[in-house]
Formats: structure tokens, C-alpha cells, sequence
């Protein structure tokens, strides 16, 4: 409503007029602005996945010609002979992780039921103590592992590597349990505990099952690092060119037999590392889309 | 000189032919002997001597020792050696199963004086020092050469196809950052014809406390007494420019991935992974390449060695290569087990015996004990005993 | 009359096995709780108990000494603390723009249908193990950046004297690269989970008054969720921080200040992995210091992490991703 002959009588209005009048001129450099921030944007989505598909991409091209009969039967043998794989590193990781979770996942899920429970000042200090261990270097809990097992013990073993992939695994299990537990509508709990159960009733039919897709998750995403764990192991098992299923023995485990032939000029060692980087970047992969999968349905089915 | 390697080449023929004889007597023998601590009679008319007669039945022994597992861990100079060696032991007896990790010499003396490996090897015996951390009543350490090998010069120069010469004052200067190109003067001039690149040095060394590296050093040391400065031992505080990786397994490798590098590592990691290395200059002036039979030469002029006495670098002799050292096996006198003692002595007993160990180190581009040397082993070996202080090895 | 019938007896369960009584129940989980706390403690007490006889022995003005040369007994942990936060800045530097931009882009970029999909790709990078990352970058990465990336840089960014030397791939350069590939998917997940967040009344309301979307991005949601984007840059920080075998595979080992950023160099991780198989004494005791110090900063971090990402709501479970 305005007009040359009209006098400028509200300042409100010549605001909201030199305001609008700049934001028209404007608009051709925002847009502009706008245009290349996002693409920028886009750009880094681009850079960001690139790794992802340049690692896995080697790994598959220069592991997958390591993979033969062999090489899933045999235990590794020295450079130059032939026939060679790394059985004995699958069985010392596979021992070394079911002890580990074994331990981890019901001292963990006990753990987590009790903080989801309480609400007091000892489970807060808990609670905090948990998300701490989360963060801990691993190589401090390898040097922890070795001076509370191997030296008190008698030497390196399967053990000693399994305490400290449980002593990563189990801070991460009880704050996934924890939430997983927290997430039961309340509702359920009173109804049973008004039905007459017991406590141990009601964690035990009601809690627990209705949270397994959540604790599954969590217990495989807990696997899932600890089957990565390379420097605690590294101090607590000190590696086996022989099979061995005794985990009070010294064992060897995927991760230093990657670690160790990594840096040898000799190339079929060198094969043998991207053969045995193939096993558990696919084992890994697999158990974390997994753990996806299982939060995928966990979440269509509260919807 | 050509009587000593005539002579070399004729006692390896002799100690050939006497160990025949030995076979042959063996079951003889082995009737006869009920005690365990005969003494062995050797000869001392060549360099390195001649093998004691009753080898083959200490050997026929040493297979069938206790079954089960020993961990030994240590030197990476005698990692080549110690696998297939012990790879083959095993082969032969399959109940024992000897896992060694090659961890560097220093890891090593560490593991053997924390008691988590059954035996160690170091490339350099354990000294008063390293003996004095043992716990108190460990008793007496047994310490007896395994192995014998070169340190090679290993490097990458791309575009130079000829051997490059070097010599005690460049290599001190290459490694303690004081010559800094590939065409300083000073290598240039022991290299006429050759044509370096104007590039920077890329010294490699071991990140980890390392036997090799005392060896290298040892050699720096005795071919620059006052020029080399930072001293001889299995951990050195190298320049900043010298690109520092743990084991001889990871130096070789980085040489192999760094143009203009040069670095120490065992001749076995050198040959085996086609590595171009230098012909270095030793105490009688004459430039001379790795191999084997350079080594045996350099080791030939002082058999009496010990593990106090071990030094065997930098020797007369035109044909020796001056950087060539030793592997040490370190055990205990007194086992604390007679089961995981006969063991180790007995894996110990054979891997450092020809007829046994000893016969796949040319294979692997090492030099086998002489004679001499694994008679003193044995009668060493001898003396360990278990618990109860009955010897563990026997025939 | 109505007849009450009596109730079903309790349900026994398999066989004829009472269920515990309430008090065993919580008394049980209250001892397992408490062991969980024991283990901590355990750990704590160790590890200081290791490291004391160095502070006994050297004071604690080693900590900072410049030099580390065991065999004259110097002690000096500054080249590796150092090392630990050059190496994590690089990280940082390079992970929190491309981490942020990435995660705009997937929350309000991608068309929805493809938005899972590649969200799952992007976090699939934690899941690769630390090791295979190492093995990666020693092999495909350290001659690619000795050949390519360090003579591009230095020709182009020479005169900031951050690329003085020679090239040689390994060194402080290609440890921050890998550290920065690996600590991405924290800082993409995290962030994108705060973005998402931010009411849709601010944002709706910005658009009304003529805003681009850029201008929305960053004035009205990036804001928004600052408290937990600035978590996400914390939780990778102290990842970061705590990684050991992909770094001492690629930094080096160089026991010296780097002083430039294609110096080979040294984090506390990597000292304690290379130097503890021998080490014994003061040494020993020196590498568990190094290791308190690392354990110190770690914890702060991380804590500080997981407050400022608890105090935006942001999913509690993507916190957990990976190490």
C-alpha cells in the first residue's frame, strides 16, 4: 500500500520494507552461498565414503587370493615353505572371545540390570565408572592384563588375552544393557510384580526377554570390538606357531598375525596378513550389520 | 690368503667323514654307555676342530624328548634359523612343539629373566648386569652360541645396479647423521665410476632393543674407535634422521619400501629378500661382500669364544667379512622342571648340532657352528640338570 | 452366592524351581555390581602401583623432559605427549568439517530412500578393525603419500614450514589421515543424530522468513545441536587419543618432537606397545607413567564427551559405536 506521495509515517513499516528490500537483492548471492556450502556438503559425504570403499576394496582384492583350502586348514609356517594358513590364529581368536564374552556378557547384562533397577548415588558412581572404562586406551588394559595374569600366573596364555577383551567388553555391555533394560515400559514390570512375582520372576520372564533384541545388539557390537582389539592381546598371549585349543597356553589370535606380518619383506607373509585382514574385516562387518539389523527390527517393533 | 680357505674347505670335508665313522659306531656305543656325563675328546688341529664322535646318539636322543610345548623368544637375527629349525624338530618329533617369537633380543633377556619363556636368544649374552636381575635363586645361566651370520648393508638406490663399496668411517658417517647424501664425497670416492644420486640418506635402524644392532655397533666401534661416539649396545640413541622400525623383519621390509635407505639387517633377510648390499671394507683392507663363506672366515680367526669373550667382529684376514656375530641360546643351569628341562635341553642340543639343527644353516644363508664351538655346547648342555640335580641330557 | 475361586497357584516355572527371594536377587546383583566396581578399582590401583617407582625415582618433572634414551636413564615423555596431540589435531582437523559436512548432507541432503543405506556405509568404517586400517596404511597408503601427497603438499604449502624434510610416507602426516578415516563414522553418526533433533518449528519457522537452506543450516541447526556436535568432536577426540597399532604402524617411531608434519614421530600408545616386551626397572615404570597420563587425558576427554552428548538427548546407543 504504498505510493511516492504517501509520507514515511512508520518506522515499523520502513523496516520491514528495507528489510524485505535486502533480502530481495540478496537472494541471488545466498542462493549462490547456499548452493556451494551444500555442495561442499555433498562433497565431504562423497570424501567420507571414499576410504570406506578404497580399504575394503583392497583388502578384498589382495586377501581374497590368499584364501584357499590351506589357508583355513593349515597353521602358519615359516616364510618359504608352502602350504601355510592361519587355523591356529582362527582358533585362538575364537577361544579367546567365547571365554571373553562368556564372562563379559552375563557379569555385564547382571551389572546393567542392577543399574537400571537403582537409581541411588552407588549406581550413579557405577554408571560413570562403566562410561569410563569405555573410554580406557586399550593398550593400558594390555598392561594391566599382563601384570595382573601373565606375571601372577606364570606366563603368557589364552586367559590372560581373554581378561582383557573382557575387560574392553564389559564396560560396553553394561551400558547396552542398562539402556536395553531402561527401554521396558514400566507398565510391564508393575503388572507382573502385582501379578505376585518375584523380582527375579519378573527380570527373568519379562524384563529380560522384552529387551533381547536391544541386548543382542549391544553384546554384538561388544564382540564386534573386541574381535578387533589388536595391542592387549599383543601383551598377553605372545603367539603361537602351532595350533592350540588350551587357552592356559600361549595362543595366537588374527589380529597380531595381521600385526606381526604386516611389516615382513617377505611377500607370501605379506599374503598371508591381507588373507587373514579379509577373515576378520568380513567376521567384524558382519556381526556390526548384524547388530543393525537386530536395532532395525527392535525399532519397528516398538513402532 | 688361499691355504685358510683351502683349509676351511678341507676341515668341512673331514668333519664330513668323521661323523660317518660316528654313525657307524653309534649303536656300538650307545650299548656300551650307561652314564651320561662321559666327556667328549676333540681336536684342535684346524680351525673349528672336529666333531665329537658320539653326536649321532646325543642326536637319536634329543628326538625323543618329553612331549609338549616350550615357549622361546628373542632374537629376530636368528628368527630364519630358529623357525625352520625348529620346524623340522617338530616334523621329527611330533610331540614337542617349540613356539619361538622373534621379539628382539632385548624382549628376550626380558622374558627369560621374568621366567614367562623357557629359553631366550640374544644376539648378545646376557651381561653381569642382565644376570643380576635375574631372581635370587635362579641359580647359574647357560649361555651357548646357536647360530652363526653376517650383517648385511642392506639398501635401496634406485638406478645404481653396481654393488656399492663402504667402509668403517662412511658407514659411522651415513648412521650417525654426519654425511647426509648419497653423493657426499666420501662415498663417492670409495665408489669410482658408480654414479650416486644427489639424494638424502635415509639411515635405516631398529626401533627395538636389538642384538643386530649391538653387533653393527660393536663393528662402528672397533672400525672408528674415537670417530664413532654413540657407543655399542642393543639400544642406541640414533639421529632424528635415521627412520627407526622394531625387528629385522620390519627394517628389511622399510628398506625395501624406501628409496635411498640404507640399513643393517641379517645377511639371511638380505639374500632371501634379493636386497642389493654393500661390500664393506674389513681390518685388512679389503672390500668384501657377505656370503656365507666370508662370514665362517671371519669367525675362523677366533674360535675361543664365550659368553663372556664374544666379539667376533672386524678380524684379520683378507677374505673375512668384517660385521658377523654369534646368536646366543640362554638357559638355565638348574630347571625347575625335568620334564620342560630335558626339553629345552634337548631342542637346544640338536638345534646347534650338525646332523640336527646345524645342516639347514647354509640353506638359509647362515654359517653352521664349527666343530669346535659344538663340542663346547654340548659339554655346556651337559651340566643343566633338573630339579633333583640329575643331568637332563643324554645320549 | 458368589464362590471365589482360589487363585492359580504360582506358575513354577520348568520343572518345580522357586524363584529366588527378592533379597538373594538383589543381593546377588549387588555383589556382581560391586565386583564390576572392584575390577575398576584393581585396575586404577595396578597401574598407579607400576608407575610409582618412576615418580619415586625420577620426581615428576619428567613427565615434560624433552629426551627419551633409557640407556642414560632420561625419561623424557613430552616428545610422545606431543606426538599423541599432533597426531590427534590432524585427526580432528581433517574428521570435524568433513564429519559435520558429511552428516548434514546424509540428515537433510540424501533423498530418504537412500538416506539408510548410506548412513549404514559411513558407519560401517568403525567397524573395520584398527590393525586392518594399520595394514592398510602401511602398505597402500605410505607409498601413495611418499610418491603423490607429500610432494604435492610441500610444493603447494611449503612456505608454512609444516613440510620441511624429506618424504618418506610413514610419519606424523599419514598417522593424523588414518586417525581421521577412523574416527569419522563418531563424529558423522553422532552429529547427524543431533541435527535430526533440533525442533522442526525453528527450522520451519527460519524458511518462512526467506532463509536458504544453507542459511538454516547454519544459523538455526547447527546451533541447535552445537552442545552435542561439540560432544561428537570430544568422544573422537578421545578416540583418537587412545588408538595404538594403526598409529605405530604408520607414525614412524621416531622418539623425538617432530617438527614437521612428514617427520616420522611418536604417540604414548605406541611407545608403551614398541617399548614394553623389554623393558625392565625404571623403564618399566616409566612406560606405566606414560601410561597414567595417557589413562588422565583419555578420561578427561571422554568424559567431558559424554556429558555435553547426554545433555542434548542424542541416541545413546550411537554413542557407543565401535571403540
Amino acid at each position: 500500500m504504498t505510493s511516492l506521495l504517501e509520507a514515511p509515517a512508520d518506522p515499523a513499516v520502513e523496516r520491514r520494507r528495507a528489510v524485505q528490500a535486502a533480502a530481495a537483492s540478496s537472494l541471488g548471492r545466498r542462493k549462490f552461498a547456499s548452493m556451494v556450502a551444500l555442495g561442499i556438503c555433498w562433497l565431504f559425504l562423497l570424501i567420507a565414503v571414499v576410504p570406506l570403499v578404497a580399504v575394503i576394496g583392497y583388502v578384498i582384492a589382495k586377501g581374497l587370493p590368499a584364501w584357499n583350502a590351506d589357508f583355513f586348514t593349515n597353521s602358519t609356517v615359516p616364510e618359504g615353505y608352502p602350504g601355510g594358513g592361519v587355523w591356529n590364529a582362527i582358533v585362538g581368536t575364537v577361544v579367546i572371545t567365547v571365554i571373553a564374552t562368556a564372562v563379559a556378557v552375563p557379569v555385564g547384562l547382571s551389572c546393567g540390570l542392577f543399574l537400571a533397577e537403582s537409581d541411588g548415588r552407588a549406581a550413579a558412581v557405577l554408571r560413570f565408572t562403566a562410561d569410563v572404562m569405555t573410554g580406557i586406551p586399550s593398550i593400558i588394559v594390555g598392561i594391566f592384563g599382563y601384570i595382573a595374569i601373565v606375571r601372577n600366573f606364570g606366563g603368557y596364555s589364552g586367559f590372560a588375552g581373554a581378561f582383557a577383551i573382557g575387560f574392553i567388553m564389559l564396560p560396553v555391555i553394561v551400558r547396552a544393557g542398562e539402556t536395553a533394560f531402561r527401554g521396558v515400559p514400566r507398565s510391564l514390570n508393575e503388572a507382573a510384580l502385582a501379578l505376585g512375582a518375584r523380582r527375579s520372576t519378573v527380570a527373568r520372564r519379562v524384563v529380560v526377554p522384552t529387551a533381547l533384541p536391544g541386548v543382542i545388539t549391544g553384546v554384538l557390537l561388544a564382540v564386534a570390538r573386541g574381535l578387533g582389539e589388536t595391542a592387549p592381546l599383543l601383551l598377553t598371549i605372545f603367539g603361537n606357531q602351532y595350533l592350540q585349543w588350551n587357552p592356559s597356553k600361549s595362543m595366537e589370535a588374527l589380529p597380531i598375525l595381521i600385526y606381526n606380518y604386516s611389516s615382513q619383506p617377505y611377500a607370501d607373509l605379506v599374503q598371508v596378513a591381507w588373507g587373514a585382514a579379509l577373515l576378520l574385516m568380513v567376521v567384524v562387518l558382519v556381526l556390526s550389520i548384524g547388530s543393525r539389523l537386530v536395532a532395525a527390527y527392535l525399532r519397528k517393533e516398538r513402532r | 690368503m688361499n691355504t685358510r680357505n683351502a683349509t676351511f674347505a678341507r676341515h668341512g670335508r673331514r668333519t664330513a667323514s668323521l661323523a660317518a665313522i660316528g654313525l657307524a659306531a653309534a649303536a656300538l656305543l650307545s650299548a656300551c654307555s650307561s652314564s651320561s656325563s662321559s666327556s667328549t675328546t676333540t681336536t684342535t688341529t684346524a680351525p673349528g676342530g672336529s666333531l665329537a664322535g658320539n653326536n649321532a646318539a646325543y642326536l637319536a636322543a634329543d628326538l625323543k624328548a618329553p612331549g609338549g610345548s616350550l615357549n622361546a623368544s628373542g632374537s629376530t637375527f636368528v628368527q630364519p634359523f630358529f623357525s625352520a629349525a625348529f620346524y623340522k624338530y617338530t616334523g621329527l618329533n611330533q610331540a614337542l612343539q617349540v613356539n619361538y617369537q622373534g621379539v628382539g633380543s632385548g624382549a628376550g633377556i626380558t622374558a627369560f629373566q621374568s621366567g614367562t619363556v623357557a629359553f631366550a636368544a640374544s644376539d648378545v649374552p646376557m651381561a653381569a648386569s642382565d644376570l643380576a636381575k635375574m631372581p635370587a635363586n635362579s641359580g647359574p645361566v647357560i649361555q651357548v652360541p646357536d647360530i652363526l651370520g653376517g650383517v648385511a648393508m642392506a639398501y635401496n638406490l634406485p638406478g645404481v645396479s653396481t654393488r656399492i663399496k663402504l667402509d668403517g668411517p662412511t658407514l659411522a658417517g651415513i648412521f650417525d647423521g654426519s654425511i647426509t647424501m648419497w653423493n657426499a664425497s666420501q662415498i663417492t670416492a670409495l665408489n669410482p665410476g658408480v654414479t650416486l644420486p644427489s639424494h638424502a640418506i635415509t639411515p635405516e635402524v631398529r626401533a627395538d632393543s636389538s642384538g643386530t644392532t649391538y653387533i653393527f655397533t660393536d663393528y662402528l666401534q672397533s672400525a672408528n674407535p674415537t670417530a664413532w661416539t654413540l657407543g655399542t649396545s642393543k639400544t642406541i640413541a640414533w639421529p632424528s634422521a635415521a627412520l627407526q622400525t622394531p625387528k629385522n623383519s620390519g627394517v628389511a621390509s622399510s628398506i625395501l619400501s624406501t628409496p635411498y635407505s640404507i640399513g643393517y639387517v641379517e645377511l639371511s633377510y638380505a639374500i632371501q629378500n634379493k636386497m642389493s648390499y654393500a661390500a664393506v671394507k674389513n681390518a685388512a683392507g679389503v672390500y668384501v661382500v657377505p656370503s656365507p663363506a666370508t662370514v665362517a672366515a671371519d669367525a675362523d680367526q677366533k674360535t675361543g669364544v664365550s659368553s663372556t669373550d664374544f666379539s667376533i667382529v672386524n678380524q684379520a684376514g683378507a677374505t673375512s667379512y668384517p660385521i658377523a656375530g654369534y646368536s646366543w641360546a640362554i638357559l638355565l643351569q638348574k630347571q625347575t622342571s625335568a620334564t620342560t628341562g630335558a626339553q629345552v635341553v634337548k631342542v637346544i642340543d640338536w638345534t646347534t648340532h650338525t646332523g640336527g639343527g646345524q645342516d639347514l644353516a647354509a640353506g638359509l644363508h647362515y654359517v653352521a657352528l664349527p666343530p669346535a664351538v659344538q663340542n663346547q655346547n654340548r659339554t655346556q648342555l651337559l651340566t643343566v640338570t633338573g630339579p633333583s640335580g640329575k643331568a637332563l641330557l643324554t645320549k | 452366592m458368589t464362590t471365589i475361586e482360589a487363585l492359580p497357584s504360582a506358575p513354577s516355572g520348568r520343572g518345580r524351581r522357586r524363584a529366588l527371594p527378592d533379597k538373594w536377587y538383589r543381593g546377588i546383583l549387588g555383589v556382581v555390581a560391586l565386583l564390576f566396581g572392584a575390577l575398576a578399582v584393581w585396575f586404577l590401583v595396578a597401574v598407579i602401583i607400576q608407575a610409582k617407582p618412576a615418580f619415586s625415582t625420577l620426581g615428576f618433572s619428567w613427565i615434560v623432559g624433552k629426551v627419551w634414551n633409557p640407556t642414560h636413564n632420561q625419561y623424557g615423555l613430552l616428545p610422545f605427549i606431543l606426538g599423541t596431540i599432533e597426531s590427534t589435531a590432524i585427526a580432528v582437523v581433517l574428521a570435524v568439517p568433513i564429519g559435520l559436512g558429511t552428516a548434514i548432507a546424509l540428515a537433510f541432503l540424501v533423498p530418504s530412500k537412500v538416506r539408510p543405506a548410506l548412513s549404514t556405509t559411513v558407519e560401517l568404517l568403525a567397524a573395520v578393525p584398527s590393525v586392518v586400517y594399520g595394514l592398510w596404511g602401511l602398505i597402500v597408503l605410505a607409498p601413495l603419500f611418499r610418491e603423490h601427497v607429500e610432494p604435492f603438499l610441500t610444493s603447494v604449502f611449503g612456505w608454512t614450514g609444516l613440510f620441511n624434510g624429506p618424504d618418506r610416507g610413514v610419519g606424523l602426516l599419514l598417522a593424523g589421515v588414518i586417525l581421521a578415516i577412523m574416527i569419522l563414522p563418531t563424529m558423522v553418526a553422532i552429529s547427524r543424530d543431533v541435527l535430526i533433533v533440533v525442533p522442526t518449528e525453528q527450522v520451519e519457522g527460519a524458511m518462512a522468513l526467506g532463509a536458504t537452506r544453507w542459511q538454516v543450516l547454519r544459523k538455526v541447526v547447527v546451533p541447535g545441536g552445537r552442545t552435542g556436535i561439540l560432544g561428537a568432536f570430544t568422544l573422537a577426540t578421545g578416540r583418537a587419543l587412545g588408538e595404538t597399532v594403526a598409529v605405530a604402524m604408520v607414525i614412524g617411531n621416531a622418539p623425538f618432537i617432530a617438527h614437521s608434519l612428514k617427520a616420522p614421530a611418536a604417540t604414548l600408545p605406541s611407545l608403551i606397545v614398541n617399548n614394553f616386551g623389554e623393558s625392565t626397572g625404571t623403564e618399566l615404570s616409566a612406560l606405566f607413567g606414560a601410561g597414567l597420563v595417557l589413562l588422565v587425558i583419555g578420561i578427561v576427554v571422554n568424559s567431558a564427551a559424554r556429558w555435553l552428548v547426554w545433555s542434548t538427548g542424542a541416541d545413546a546407543a550411537g554413542a557407543e559405536l565401535g571403540r
